[in-house]
């Protein structure tokens, strides 16, 4: 049954207050058509999950959307530095932080897709992050007198990825790295995919070890090429950096237009 | 012979040892022109993965961006995200160019906030690979584009990551970890020790310095090859003082 749905559509299936994890990491092959819907859609109290986010981040920052962040690093990268609006929103306290390492936000996520309430994860001895978050050190219960940090599970209730490719049935695959993608597919309560192109299935079951979701654990694909911009969706197209440097004039007459530049537009 | 940017690029490339494992970040342009030159300007072998999931890869152009997937081509398998951090916890990582906003003496850093981390002053990036990476990576390795009181501190604002730098690379100093603390290997020959300690927030062990050995011929080229016009040097916008 096809699983293909206008991007509308699909981003009408995240709810206000959803704990949303957002695929790709900093400018690349991030699901930003999904996240500009967002703010068009007026979706708002989100918990935002990732790596690595930066513009993505910003974007939901800057137009108020966002109620809670669980990330590693932010920053716009590729000689922006940080994240403008995201950096506001944390310093004047209108949104709260849980502050990770990339590799522990990683354990929270495979706790869940392992489906146990914890992960251990190598490392994280002596940075304070761990009081500031309550994270516990446990003893090798097998005597080898070492301690390992845990994460508690962290389980989205929706994870959103930009692929290359995907059938109308919601297989997916990206080519490249496919950064945190995988994980957090398996560690969301449900997945939404949006493709730069649906392609017959028939090109999918030629090479099904390239499939990174396979169709059954996705609830929703929307093909929006050109999807990820600003950023890269490597390697149809690269980042459009003069488009994020119209994204960061700070002027509402500039944010709406440069949301008005989305290509997810030009299909309405 | 040095520019403040080619120290910095060559300096942290001189971290590099053959027949190691060595990988470069996001947010980390400069690690990344350093492993590039590496491979160019070093006779010897060594693996360089990168965030963009490369191994070894030959890239078309060099991107601005540090984690730009141009990074992966020419590799001929992906080590993604989960990868590159899952073998740097079990010890496969032998160097780690990690970021750092403030550095101590003993090698721990900050990159979470300037003032108290609940009401923060600057907020800063965050934790990335550092508190993960920093403390089960064989050596890290770091870069300050600017040598002071401010990124080189007694106290940090936030321990965002401990286990100790092996190396700190600034525009007018190498400093290397001996154990205890970070001391002072090499200064740019137009600094005096003097002055790398007054901009140094730490106490600083000093001993035999020698101005630091100038670029190589290959690594000059190798730089000049990796950055023809000098966009990156424009960019990173690096100065002695």
């Amino acid at each position: 049954m096809s699983k293909l749905v206008p991007l509308a559509e699909l981003a009408g299936r995240i709810a206000d207050g959803d704990s949303v994890a957002l695929g790709g990491s900093f400018l690349h092959r991030g699901p930003f058509a999904v996240v500009r819907e967002l703010v068009r859609a007026g979706r708002r109290d989100l918990e935002i999950v990732k790596q690595s986010p930066g513009y993505d981040l910003d974007l939901l920052c800057r137009a108020g959307r966002v109620r809670r962040v669980r990330a590693g690093i932010v920053a716009l990268e590729g000689n922006f530095g940080l994240a403008p609006w995201y950096r506001k929103a944390i310093e004047s306290g209108a949104v709260e932080l849980e502050e990770h390492a990339c590799a522990t936000l990683t354990a929270g996520l495979r706790a869940a897709a392992f489906g146990v309430p914890f992960q251990p994860v190598g490392g994280v001895h002596g940075s304070a992050l761990a009081e500031l978050n309550g994270w516990v050190a446990l003893p090798d219960p097998y005597g080898s007198g070492e301690s390992t940090w845990v994460i508690p599970k962290i389980r989205p209730d929706v994870a959103v990825i930009h692929v290359n490719e995907a059938t109308e049935d919601g297989d997916a695959r990206v080519f490249g790295t496919s950064h945190w993608d995988h994980i957090m597919t398996r560690a969301a309560a449900k997945v939404l995919v949006v493709a730069e192109r649906v392609v017959p299935a028939e090109q999918f079951r030629a090479r099904p070890e390239l499939t990174l979701v396979p169709g059954f654990l996705v609830d929703a694909v929307a093909e929006v090429p050109r999807g990820a911009w600003p950023g890269s969706c490597w390697p149809d197209y690269p980042v459009d950096y003069d488009g994020v440097r119209d994204y960061l004039v700070d002027s509402a007459d500039g944010f709406a237009a440069h949301l008005a530049r989305g290509p997810e537009t030009d299909r309405r | 012979m040095w520019s403040p940017f080619s120290y910095l690029v060559v300096n942290l490339a001189r971290f590099i040892r053959p027949n190691e494992v060595t990988f470069s970040g996001v947010n980390s342009t400069l690690p990344m022109l350093a492993c590039l030159l590496a491979k160019r300007a070093y006779d010897f072998d060594f693996t360089y993965l990168n965030v963009a999931g490369g191994v070894d890869p030959t890239p078309s152009h060099v991107p601005i961006s540090s984690s730009d997937p141009v990074l992966a081509e020419g590799s001929t398998s992906i080590f993604d995200n989960e990868d590159f951090y899952d073998l740097c916890q079990r010890g496969g990582m032998d160097l780690c160019f990690l970021g750092a906003a403030q550095i101590d003496a003993a090698g721990q850093t900050n990159v979470s906030c300037i003032g108290d981390w609940h009401h923060p002053k600057v907020r800063l990036p965050g934790g990335g690979g550092g508190a993960v990476m920093l403390p089960t990576a064989r050596r890290s390795v770091t870069w300050r584009t600017e040598h002071s009181r401010r990124t080189l501190v007694e106290h940090l604002d936030f321990v965002t990551a401990s286990g100790g730098m092996h190396g700190v690379v600034t525009p007018i100093a190498v400093l290397v970890h001996d154990g205890q603390r970070l001391r002072l290997a090499s200064r740019h020959p137009e600094v005096t020790v003097d002055e790398v300690l007054a901009r140094t927030g730490f106490a600083l062990d000093t001993g035999d310095v020698r101005p630091t050995v100038p670029p190589t011929e290959r690594e000059a080229a190798a730089l000049r090859e990796l950055d023809p016009d000098g966009g990156f040097e424009r960019d990173a916008g690096v100065s002695l003082r």
